[in-house]
């Protein structure tokens, strides 16, 4: 094998009274991969990200990182982070605060914590609002300190549940050019649920559509735009995507 | 762990609630039950109850509504200070309402006297009066807070329409209203219809169900026609309930985004109504104070301390002691309380949270008059029986649903979200809980105390059967001194409950405002800047 598997999910069926939102889902996520999970609303994603992370249990299948059956470790033991649509940050805290705050629960000494925490709000570009609080914050710049809080654990893999979907469009560019960046920089593997298919496309490595909990294709945006495995996956592929796709990764390198 | 704390909640409950009501039902013979229908007494005051909490319901909802209006919808000056003062009846027993009414327009009343009025307020018109004071601060508080939540972008389409004013009260507002309206027209019947202290003192002649049940269970102790009068005063408030369930609240929103634009005026109706209002809510309390520092009102208006030291000598500032401690033990017992339980039902999932949710919503459907007579029953040979405690238990029983509301509401604005982030970045749920949710909910928090503290302050129903032998409260006082014609006594502890409350709440915003309390509030609320 080329890669190194990351994140293996195997079989994963979940159902809520006897409704089945996840049949059998199957993938592999790759060391250092941009790996987008698509599909309309009620299609399983976000319940699917939760499965992964450990918020959720799945009825059925089990859940690897780096080889390692993960499926019934507790969260925060699976060397993972999440960041959400609504940020949910602490927002009785101050942002350097939001950062710093589960540091101490991690046997991290108050020095290192402060480093730490200061270096991923450089990251994400935030370094001198690290004092204010998050209501005085926009929406981009809350949704930025969610990241380095997600970041200051340092995990390998983040899973992000739509992250700009309350974004405008200018702040969902900047955004996606700083994930990129964060991915690069630092290696760590990117898990993003999305319903926006040229988001999806323009910063994924590969693209995982599903459709009403089970996988209709997976694959790198141009597999995915050339060959469409069936009618589900190329109402996706809209027009002009390909170019459109095009001019938005022009913004993320 | 979850079943040791869902195994205590039902065994609190069952302590607290259903055993003491359970031992009413217990007591009812049929033979009992008909005993006391088929009196003469009963169907009188059937028909007196009824009626007199129709019409008092009618009007206070009617007044409620239209105060609320003018303060939310219109560009009336000085809304602060009316609403302070249309809220300020709440902070006083309902039997101090009557008794300012006998003040001002009783046999010897100031105005009767004054205008030489021929009103014989003794009897359904004094019934119906009292209950209006008692019921309208609490109208007034509900549509206050249901009109400001109204979507307002309704309004300015309206406006650009060119509709007019009136038909858009008609046409928006009402409908908008439609279900907060019939579930508070249940709710406050039955608040009406369980008070006893509105009757009780300006009933003359006119007997209803509450007083009924008042002679029979607390000055005769028949406690078999009182079971079956309690139980009867349970069915309003469980229509009520029913009406509740069936009507939820309208969706939040905040009226106020919108509304710079849409054109407000106040008229010198809305001014002239509002100030009316208020002196009529303030007549009785200004009368409450002259009759306390009057050498004899209304008589000899010299000023003097002497009613207050006689006041003293009766034993009011024991009970005044005594109603603080059941004050604070009761808010601080029942605010952790309900947060945990509000908590509980919020946060988790399931049948465990449906059931604890339905448990904490229930207190509502019984009246305090009903309850406390189950307490005394149920409570008699047990060594909790004549102390403080009962006193303090029975009000967190009683007064447990609305703070419990009041928590679950700013619960259920929180993201759930919160505590899938402390799981995943490892933080145990009990810091999440101290460093983040209660941080949060901290003005909510002084809310709830303040509910516990002012109702079990002013509160005469339930705490009316268990005190004596227990302690008794400052609010009984005033039956007791009102009996015995020592009005300005009365007038005195009305006073003194109605201070200590208000002190209460000034406390409250003081602390609200301090730096370190409003720090995250005042940044993530611009609107409303507190003073530091």
């Amino acid at each position: 094998m080329d890669f190194q598997l990351k994140l293996v999910a195997r079989e994963i069926s979940k159902a809520y009274d006897k409704n089945l939102v996840l049949r059998r889902v199957n993938f592999d996520v790759r060391d250092g991969e941009f790996f987008s999970i698509l599909g309309s609303s009620g299609c399983g994603k976000t319940t699917l990200l939760q499965i992964l992370i450990g918020l959720l249990d799945a009825d059925d299948g089990k859940i690897f990182k780096d080889g390692r059956d993960i499926t019934t470790l507790d969260p925060a033991r699976r060397g993972m982070g999440i960041v959400f649509q609504n940020y949910a940050l602490f927002d009785n805290m101050t942002v350097f605060r939001n950062v710093a705050y589960a540091l101490q629960f991690h046997d991290v000494d108050e020095v290192t914590a402060r480093q730490k925490s200061a270096r991923m709000l450089e990251i994400v570009g935030l370094s001198e609002f690290a004092s204010k609080m998050p209501a005085e914050l926009s929406g981009g710049q809350q949704q930025r300190v969610a990241i380095a809080r997600a970041l200051a654990l340092e995990p390998d893999v983040i899973l992000f549940d739509e992250p700009l979907s309350a974004l405008d469009a200018s702040t969902r560019l900047d955004i996606r050019r700083e994930l990129k960046k964060i991915q690069r920089t630092l290696g760590t593997t990117m898990i993003y649920v999305t319903h926006d298919q040229e988001e999806a496309f323009a910063l994924s490595d590969r693209v995982m559509i599903l459709n009403r909990g089970v996988v209709s294709q997976i694959g790198t945006p141009e597999e995915i735009i050339s060959s469409p495995a069936n009618d589900y996956v190329q109402s996706f592929v809209v027009d002009n995507l390909q170019t459109k796709i095009d001019s938005l990764r022009r913004f993320l390198t | 762990m979850s079943k040791l704390f869902l195994a205590g909640v039902a065994v609190i409950f069952f302590v607290g609630v259903f055993a003491p009501l359970g031992t009413l039902f217990v007591r009812i013979t049929p033979d009992g039950f008909a005993q006391v229908v088929n009196s003469p007494q009963f169907s009188a005051a059937l028909w007196n109850s009824i009626s007199t909490a129709f019409v008092a319901t009618v009007i206070s909802m009617s007044l409620g509504l239209a105060a609320a209006w003018c303060l939310e919808r219109t560009n009336l000056r000085g809304k602060n200070f009316f609403a302070v003062i249309f809220g300020a009846p709440m902070l006083i027993p309902s039997i101090s309402h009557s008794f300012g009414l006998v003040a001002l327009f009783g046999a010897n009343g100031w105005l009767t006297n004054i205008l030489s009025l021929d009103v014989n307020i003794y009897g359904a018109l004094g019934i119906v009066a009292g209950s209006v004071m008692y019921a309208f601060p609490v109208v007034f508080l509900i549509f206050l807070s249901v009109l400001r939540c109204e979507d307002g972008s309704p309004y300015l389409a309206a406006e650009v329409l060119g509709v007019p004013k009136f038909r858009r009260f008609v046409d928006l507002t009402l409908p908008y209203l439609r279900r907060t309206i019939v579930s508070t027209f249940f709710a406050i019947f039955s608040m009406i219809v369980t008070d006893y202290g509105v009757p009780l003192m300006i009933g003359g002649k006119t007997l209803t169900l509450s007083v009924l049940l008042y002679n029979k269970a607390v000055a005769m102790a028949d406690y078999s026609s009182g079971s079956v009068l309690a139980v009867i005063l349970i069915v309003p408030a469980l229509i009520a309930f029913v009406a509740d369930i069936l009507n939820p609240p309208p969706k939040q929103n905040d009226f106020a985004k919108n509304i710079s634009l849409v054109g407000r005026s106040s008229s010198c109706v809305v001014e002239i109504f509002c100030v009316t209002l208020s002196l009529l809510i303030v007549a009785p309390l200004a009368t409450f104070c002259v009759m306390t520092f009057a050498t004899k009102y209304p008589v000899d208006m010299n000023w003097t301390l002497y009613h207050v030291v006689r006041t003293i000598h009766r034993g009011a500032l024991d009970n005044w002691f005594n109603s603080l401690t059941i004050a604070i033990v009761s808010a601080v017992v029942g605010t952790i309380f309900s947060f945990v339980l509000a908590y509980f039902s919020t946060r988790m999932t399931g049948l465990a949270a449906k059931v604890v949710h339905l448990l904490s919503i229930l207190p509502m459907t019984i009246p305090g008059i009903a309850l406390g007579l189950g307490y005394v029953i149920f409570f008699h040979d047990m060594p909790i029986y004549g102390t403080l405690g009962i006193l303090a238990a029975v009000n967190v029983m009683h007064f447990f649903s609305s703070p419990y509301l009041m928590m679950r509401n700013t619960l259920e604005k929180i993201s759930a979200n919160v505590e899938a982030v402390g799981k995943v970045l490892g933080v145990p749920r009990r810091f999440i809980i101290r460093d983040v949710i209660l941080p949060k909910v901290r003005f909510t928090l002084c809310e709830m105390f303040a509910y516990f503290f002012v109702n079990a302050m002013m509160t005469i129903s339930a705490v009316s059967y268990l005190a004596p032998p227990a302690p008794k409260p400052l609010a009984l006082m005033i039956t007791q001194f009102e009996a015995q014609r020592l009005m300005e006594s009365a007038a005195a502890v009305s006073i003194a409950i109605l201070l200590t409350n208000l002190l209460l709440k000034v406390l409250l915003t003081r602390l609200e405002s301090l730096r370190y309390f409003s720090l995250a509030a005042k940044k993530s609320n611009q609107k409303k800047p507190r003073p530091q």
